[in-house]
């Protein structure tokens, strides 16, 4: 394990009875490094996250934390971790400074620095001006800044953040991102499960795709694409699927998605001559990413069990 | 040694929580706690001591006053730990963002305890104030010796809430063990009628520790000190804290990690 790791998983497992939630999974953080944890719901991530500080205990493997074991000292662990879990989790019948107040006193600031310390990161978070107002008044975009404060308060070295953006609105999603990226630039360690591909890709410096409990994919988003999916991507409608195959090399990709039929090549070039030879026009050509790589780790399908409506 | 004082100081914290969102509703919250013995003590008290005439030596109303603070022990105990617990754990979910601080479940335990202690102990002194007025507790003495009596008395009942709301599988479940437990223990504890000459009811009671509080008040209210069975009561009470609560504390654990 290295000096400067600051979470150290190896073959960590998660058994519930006969299900296995998180089986033989590693994962070494760096400090400064940011992290992302890609998967589908109940692929483990939160699972993983709840090990972190102990609430899930984990049945089997080693993990530390700053050189701690959740399982056995939590409490040195979680005064230096922050997090914002998917639910917010705010006491709704207080006042957005009252509730912060409380987390502040959790982390053993009270009095003026406490309340210092809340207004710089209300500041932070644009809700300044809302320090009196109930929780219940606020927005959910509102409601999750302000679960980015309570976050924050004991300025931790380390951050997990499950699904930060998930339900929110365009405009809150890319205020939270962007905060997410100083958080990063200004030297703290991220943990981030996400469902956009985009953002991980350009906020995390490597990626861990989970599947059914298991890690199917390491590596830095760059070097993930070009190795799972590099190329280019073409996208065409649906029914054009029978007529694209006749055309389309066996060593190429070709899958349904989103009732569209996506072919990925190497060069971007084979895809303009794809569609001159099929006489079909693309409905959009793009490069791989993230989302390409994603969907062929974690199956391109749904599992038959989440789609069989009977 | 200085953990230990870590996780009272970390369960403090819980009590300052909690002590915030009560405040917000505080009317609400001590009104009923405080109305219930007065009508007790209205209805049953002044309306049937005409009837009742004496027992041992004591009015009705005589006899009923230190049933009324044992019961705001047992009911603010009760309540807060099954139905508050509940809430606060199922539908507002706060242990998922407080879990993630350096409070550990341990911690929320022990706030919850200390909370109880002391609301129950407020709420007993209120009770115990209102009956001094009315001349049915005897001196300052006993002012100040019932609340501390009805603070012990809340641990073990706050125990059994804490039980209650983690084996619950609904909310409505709580009324089932209001109906055959909280109740029955209420009513047949000797807050209403004395069970001297009743053996098998005497002998099932001890099992309970609201009837221990309740006779430790009677006696401390009504001057009354056969030193041997309160040392009894004492014992009993603090068994059944450290039986319940240690029950309760590893519920607690089971349902607030995985």
């Amino acid at each position: 394990m290295a000096s400067s790791s600051i979470i150290h998983a190896s073959s960590v497992a998660k058994r519930y009875g006969d299900f296995e939630a998180l089986s033989r999974f590693d994962l070494e953080v760096a400090k400064g490094e940011c992290v992302g944890l890609l998967g589908p719901n109940g692929a483990g991530k939160t699972t993983f996250i709840g090990c972190l500080y102990g609430v899930v205990l984990r049945s089997s493997g080693d993990l530390t934390i700053f050189g701690h074991d959740p399982a056995l000292n939590s409490r040195a662990i979680k005064s230096r971790l922050g997090v914002v879990p998917q639910e917010n989790a705010l006491d709704e019948g207080l006042t957005v400074r009252e509730n912060m107040r409380i987390y502040a006193r959790f982390g053993g600031l009270t009095g003026k620095p406490a309340d210092e310390r809340i207004d710089e990161l209300l500041g932070l978070m644009s809700l300044e001006s809302k320090s009196d107002n109930m929780i219940r008044m606020l927005s959910g975009g509102m409601k999750r800044r302000l679960t980015f404060v309570r976050a924050l308060l004991s300025d931790p070295e380390l951050l997990v953040l499950d699904e930060p953006t998930t339900g929110l609105d365009p405009s809150v999603r890319h205020l939270l991102w962007e905060k997410v990226i100083d958080l990063k630039k200004s030297g703290k360690t991220i943990l981030v499960t996400t469902h956009y591909m985009h953002e991980a890709e350009i906020l995390c410096d490597r990626i861990v795709v989970l599947n059914k409990g298991e890690a199917v994919g390491v590596g830095k988003p760059k070097d993930m694409i070009a190795r799972e999916a590099p190329g280019f991507v073409g996208i065409f409608p649906t029914e054009s699927e029978d007529e694209l195959r006749k055309h389309v090399p066996p060593e190429w990709d070709l899958y349904q998605q989103s009732d569209q039929c996506c072919v990925r090549a190497p060069e971007f070039g084979d895809l303009i001559t794809l569609q001159q030879r099929a006489g079909i026009d693309a409905l959009q050509l793009r490069p791989a990413n993230l989302e390409d790589v994603y969907l062929k780790l974690t199956g391109h399908e749904l599992e038959e069990a989440d789609v069989s409506i009977s | 040694m200085s953990a230990f004082l870590e996780s009272w100081k970390l369960g403090w914290h819980v009590v300052v929580r909690n002590w915030v969102i009560y405040r917000k509703d505080f009317l609400a919250n001590i009104s009923p706690t405080l109305a219930d013995p007065a009508l007790i003590m209205f209805s049953l008290g002044l309306g049937l001591s005409p009837f009742i005439g004496e027992i041992g030596g004591y009015s009705y109303a005589q006899y009923l006053a230190p049933g009324m603070i044992a019961t705001t022990a047992l009911f603010t105990a009760f309540f807060e730990c099954s139905y508050g617990f509940y809430v606060r754990m199922t539908f507002e979910n706060i242990f998922k963002a407080m879990l993630t601080t350096p409070i550990g479940v341990k911690e929320v335990v022990i706030g919850e305890f200390m909370w109880v202690f002391i609301r129950a102990s407020l709420m007993a002194f209120g009770v115990s104030l209102v009956l001094l007025t009315l001349g049915l507790v005897p001196n300052l003495w006993a002012l100040a010796i019932c609340p501390l009596i009805a603070g012990f008395l809340s641990l073990p009942c706050a125990a059994i809430g804490l039980l209650a709301a983690c084996l619950v599988r609904n909310i409505n479940q709580f009324q089932t063990v209001y109906s055959f437990l909280i109740a029955p223990t209420y009513f047949l504890s000797a807050v209403f009628f004395p069970l001297d000459g009743r053996p098998f009811l005497t002998g099932l009671v001890q099992l309970s520790p609201f009837y221990h509080g309740v006779r430790l008040l009677q006696c401390t209210v009504w001057g009354e000190f056969p030193w041997a069975e309160i040392a009894w009561h004492i014992t009993a009470i603090l068994l059944f804290t450290l039986a319940l609560g240690t029950l309760a504390t590893r519920q607690v654990i089971k349902k607030l990690t995985v």
